[in-house]
């Protein structure tokens, strides 16, 4: 694997059972993606984004094919490396944010420097200037139910880069969010990415993410048809250009 | 992979603290939760404090008092087999309410937590952090539910023994057979709730986390 793949994605597929039916979410993915690039993973609902990302993140396990982290094949860590694997070198963000109810904004934003060791006022420190960083404004306090969602995604974006990780992995990061807020959303990944250097991977069907993608993979039925850069997309930096797909995608 | 990178296993102190920030901040559920503890042990103790103190009529009651309850035609009552069994009955009931209502509360409380359980697996939680804070949330109601639910149960059972043996009914019960009682009561209290509790919360935890964060109830 080169150096400069930081998940690559082999042969990849997934079955799932429902009922008495099987259904193949993933039908053979080969993908490798660079370091520091901004890759959106398109395609409808149901196309097996969501599950290829669950894979990348190890959220899941291929039922064939191999995921590999930094060179490492998921399927061969052990249980505490895989824990290693999702709170040190992945940041997870979800649709539905996924904080802990009971928690404040401070306290979820801890949680994952918490799993990874880092005493209690470090761990304080930096989630305070992380939920400045993302605009959260002195809301430190304010369990989600008293944050909107937007708030609830800043605090999320936070949580994910609370052990400065190599990847951050968005499912639909804006699905949940008004056109302003998913514009905000998308340009603060943006900046993670230019400025410090991080792999952004997101499943999406908002086409705004274009604009901010290196390269955009298009999945159809568990299956890569397409794969477009930037250039390709003609689509130029920090402009969104192009409300609907484009007419090769389709 | 190196074996540097590998989560390192939270200390007991920290996850009790995270424990007891959840029980604190869901105080209305929690508050329920060991309400229904605090009921099915009140009931069983007192079925089984009862119980006691009626076994104890025949061997530990003054001449006084058992000339009095022949005479009511309580003790004859008392000690027929029928009464026997229906105090098995009686136990057998308690039992089960305790046991499904305790088991009940603790698999609802825990399932309807299985997508924060998926999402500290995707922060890094391990399968042992997330089956140890529900051993711990568990312990603390299952402790204060049982408690509550023993000291109740016993003083109604002890205020029915006084109305219907007079003050003797006080010293009817050897020590040593109170605590056995109480013991038997607290172990099935505490052990029924951690039970309950376990169980949902180790299937969670073994799952992948997203199979856990589709799991919605």
């Amino acid at each position: 694997m080169p150096d400069d793949v930081i998940v690559s994605a082999r042969g990849v597929k997934r079955r799932y059972r429902m009922g008495e039916e099987e259904v193949w979410a993933l039908a053979g993915v080969d993908l490798d993606i660079r370091r520091g690039e901004y890759l959106s993973i398109m395609g409808p609902s149901g196309s097996g984004k969501s599950t290829l990302f669950n894979m990348i993140g190890g959220l899941d396990r291929p039922t064939e094919g191999a995921v590999l982290l930094d060179g490492h094949d998921i399927r061969e860590m052990d249980v505490r490396q895989v824990a290693y694997v999702r709170c040190r070198k992945v940041g997870f963000i979800f649709q539905t944010f996924n904080l802990v109810q009971v928690m404040t904004a401070e306290q979820n934003v801890m949680l994952p420097m918490t799993f990874a060791g880092v005493e209690d006022a470090a761990a304080s420190r930096r989630a305070r200037e992380l939920l400045d960083m993302v605009g959260l404004g002195k809301r430190y306090d304010h369990r989600p139910e008293q944050l909107s969602g937007g708030q609830q995604q800043r605090v999320a974006i936070a949580r994910a880069m609370a052990n400065d990780p190599e990847i951050i992995l968005a499912d639909e990061p804006t699905g949940n969010l008004d056109l302003k807020t998913g514009e905000e959303i998308i340009r603060m990944l943006e900046r993670f990415k230019r400025e410090q250097g991080k792999t952004i991977i997101s499943a999406t069907h908002d086409h705004k993410m274009l604009a901010a993608s290196d390269r955009v993979v298009y999945l159809v039925d568990g299956k890569i048809t397409d794969i477009k850069t930037r250039d390709q997309l003609k689509i130029s930096t920090g402009v969104i250009a192009d409300r609907g797909a484009p007419s090769s995608a389709q | 992979m190196p074996e540097t990178e590998k989560i390192a296993i939270l200390p007991y102190r920290k996850v009790f603290q995270i424990a007891w920030q959840g029980l604190r901040i869901r105080l209305v559920k929690t508050f329920l939760v060991t309400s229904c503890i605090t009921l099915a042990l009140a009931f069983l103790t007192y079925i089984l404090v009862s119980n006691g103190l009626a076994a104890q009529v025949a061997e530990r009651a003054s001449e006084a008092l058992r000339q009095r309850l022949a005479r009511e035609g309580l003790l004859e009552q008392m000690l027929s087999p029928e009464q026997r069994s229906q105090t098995a009955w009686m136990l057998g009931i308690a039992l089960m309410i305790s046991f499904v209502g305790i088991v009940n509360a603790m698999l609802i409380s825990v399932t309807e937590r299985f997508r924060e359980i998926g999402t500290m697996k995707c922060l890094g939680g391990l399968d042992s952090f997330i089956v140890k804070l529900y051993l711990f949330e568990s312990l603390c109601q299952g402790v204060v539910g049982t408690l509550l639910g023993m000291a109740i149960g016993a003083a109604l059972a002890y205020a029915e023994g006084v109305s219907r043996f007079g003050a003797e009914a006080w010293s009817l019960l050897p020590a040593t057979a109170l605590l056995r009682t109480l013991a038997i009561s607290f172990l099935s209290g505490v052990g029924l709730t951690v039970l309950g509790a376990l169980y949902p919360a180790w299937t969670a935890a073994r799952m992948e986390p997203v199979e856990a964060m589709r799991n919605e109830v």
